[in-house]
C-alpha cells in the first residue's frame, strides 16, 4: 500500500475512533487502538522510504565505485609522482645540455675569429681544432632529441588518461579556479602582450614586419 | 642621425647566449663599444648613467619587459630620441603594432641573421 493511501485510510480510522469516543471516558483500549493505527501509518511510511532510500544509496555507491575506477585508471599518483617529475628533469637536462653546447660552440667560434692569421700553419691547426670541438658539441642534438621524445611520450600518456577520464565521467569544463598568482601572471601576459614564440608559419613574417616600417 | 661605429650600444636580453650572439654580430659589423643588461630595469639604470647611441632589446624579460623599457625611454625627455630596435620571439602582429605605437624604430623577429641585424641598424640610421 502506498504511503499516502495508507495515511488517508489510517486518518479516517483515527477520526472514527475519536468521534465514537466523544463524551465518553477514554479507555486504555482506545489509546492502544490509536497507537496501533499510527504504527501502521508509520510502518507504511518507513517501508516506502526504505525502498527509495536504498535504491538511491545503491545508485550513489555504484557511481562512487565507477568514479573510483575511473580515477584509478587515471593513475594520478603515478603521473604526479613519476611521469611529470621525470619529464621535468628531462627538460632541465635539455636546457642544460643546449646551454653547454652553445657555450662550447660560441667559445670555439670566438677563438677561431680571434686567431692570429700571420702563421698559416698555426692558424690552420687552431681552426681545425676549433671546428672539431664544434662538431663534437653538436652531438648534443642527438641526446636532447631523445630526451624530448620521452617528454612528448609522457605528454601523450597524460593526454590519453585525462581524455579517457573526462569521457568516462562526462565531466564538463568549468570556468576554472585560478590561484592569485596565476591570475596575476595572466594579467601580466595580457597587459604586456606576452605570447612567446609562435609555431612555424603562425607568427608575422619578417618581410611583413619590414613592410610596416617602410 | 648618422651611424657611428664607436657609439655605445646597449644590448638587453635575459639570455646570456643571446647577448653573446648579438655582441659578436655587432663586433663583426664594426661596433666597438657594446654594453649589456639582463632586463628592462637594469637597462634603464644604465641608460640614466651613460649616453647610448642605440638600444637593442628583447621583449619578454622579467621584471621589466623590453616593451615597458621602450615606453619608459620614450617618455623620458633625455632618452626619448635614442634609437630602439626590438629583437624578439614575439612575432604576433599585435606586438609589432604595439611596439610601433610606443615608438620603436625597428623590429626583428628571432631567430635572425647578421644581414637582418645589419639592414635594420642601417635603416634606423638612414644608411643604405
Amino acid at each position: 500500500m502506498k504511503f499516502n493511501t495508507a495515511l488517508s485510510k489510517h486518518s479516517d480510522e483515527i477520526l472514527k475512533l475519536l468521534k465514537n469516543a466523544r463524551d465518553k471516558d477514554i479507555k486504555l483500549n482506545d489509546v492502544m487502538s490509536m497507537a496501533e493505527i499510527m504504527m501502521n501509518s508509520m510502518h507504511a511510511f518507513f517501508k516506502s522510504m526504505d525502498v527509495a532510500v536504498y535504491k538511491e544509496m545503491r545508485d550513489i555507491a555504484t557511481y562512487i565505485e565507477k568514479a573510483k575506477g575511473d580515477i584509478s585508471n587515471l593513475q594520478a599518483n603515478k603521473l604526479k609522482g613519476e611521469h611529470i617529475p621525470v619529464a621535468g628533469r628531462e627538460l632541465d637536462e635539455v636546457v642544460a645540455a643546449t646551454e653547454r653546447a652553445t657555450d662550447i660552440i660560441m667559445e670555439n667560434a670566438e677563438n677561431i675569429m680571434a686567431t692570429d692569421t700571420s702563421d698559416p700553419i698555426a692558424y690552420q691547426k687552431a681552426v681545425n681544432e676549433g671546428l672539431m670541438n664544434i662538431f663534437e658539441a653538436c652531438s648534443f642534438q642527438d641526446i636532447t632529441g631523445q630526451r624530448i621524445t620521452k617528454v612528448v611520450g609522457t605528454l601523450k600518456h597524460i593526454e590519453e588518461r585525462v581524455s579517457k577520464f573526462a569521457s568516462a565521467t562526462g565531466v564538463q569544463d568549468s570556468e576554472g579556479v585560478f590561484t592569485e598568482e596565476e591570475i596575476k601572471r595572466f594579467k601580466r601576459q595580457k597587459d604586456l602582450i606576452l605570447h612567446g614564440p609562435q609555431a612555424e608559419g603562425k607568427g608575422t613574417a619578417q618581410d611583413d614586419i619590414d613592410a610596416m616600417f617602410d | 642621425m648618422a651611424l657611428n661605429l664607436s657609439m655605445e650600444v646597449l644590448v638587453v636580453d635575459d639570455y646570456k647566449t643571446m647577448i653573446r650572439i648579438i655582441r659578436n654580430l655587432l663586433k663583426q659589423l664594426g661596433f666597438q663599444n657594446i654594453d649589456d643588461a639582463a632586463d628592462g630595469a637594469e637597462a634603464l639604470g644604465k641608460l640614466k648613467e651613460k649616453s647610448y647611441g642605440l638600444i637593442i632589446s628583447d621583449w619578454n624579460m622579467e621584471p621589466m619587459t623590453g616593451y615597458e623599457l621602450l615606453k619608459e625611454v620614450r617618455s623620458d625627455d633625455v632618452l626619448a630620441k635614442t634609437p630602439f630596435i626590438m629583437v624578439t620571439a614575439e612575432s604576433k602582429t599585435e606586438n609589432v603594432i604595439a611596439a610601433k605605437k610606443a615608438g620603436v624604430n625597428n623590429y626583428i623577429v628571432k631567430p635572425f641573421n647578421a644581414a637582418t641585424l645589419k639592414n635594420k641598424i642601417n635603416a634606423v640610421f638612414g644608411e643604405s
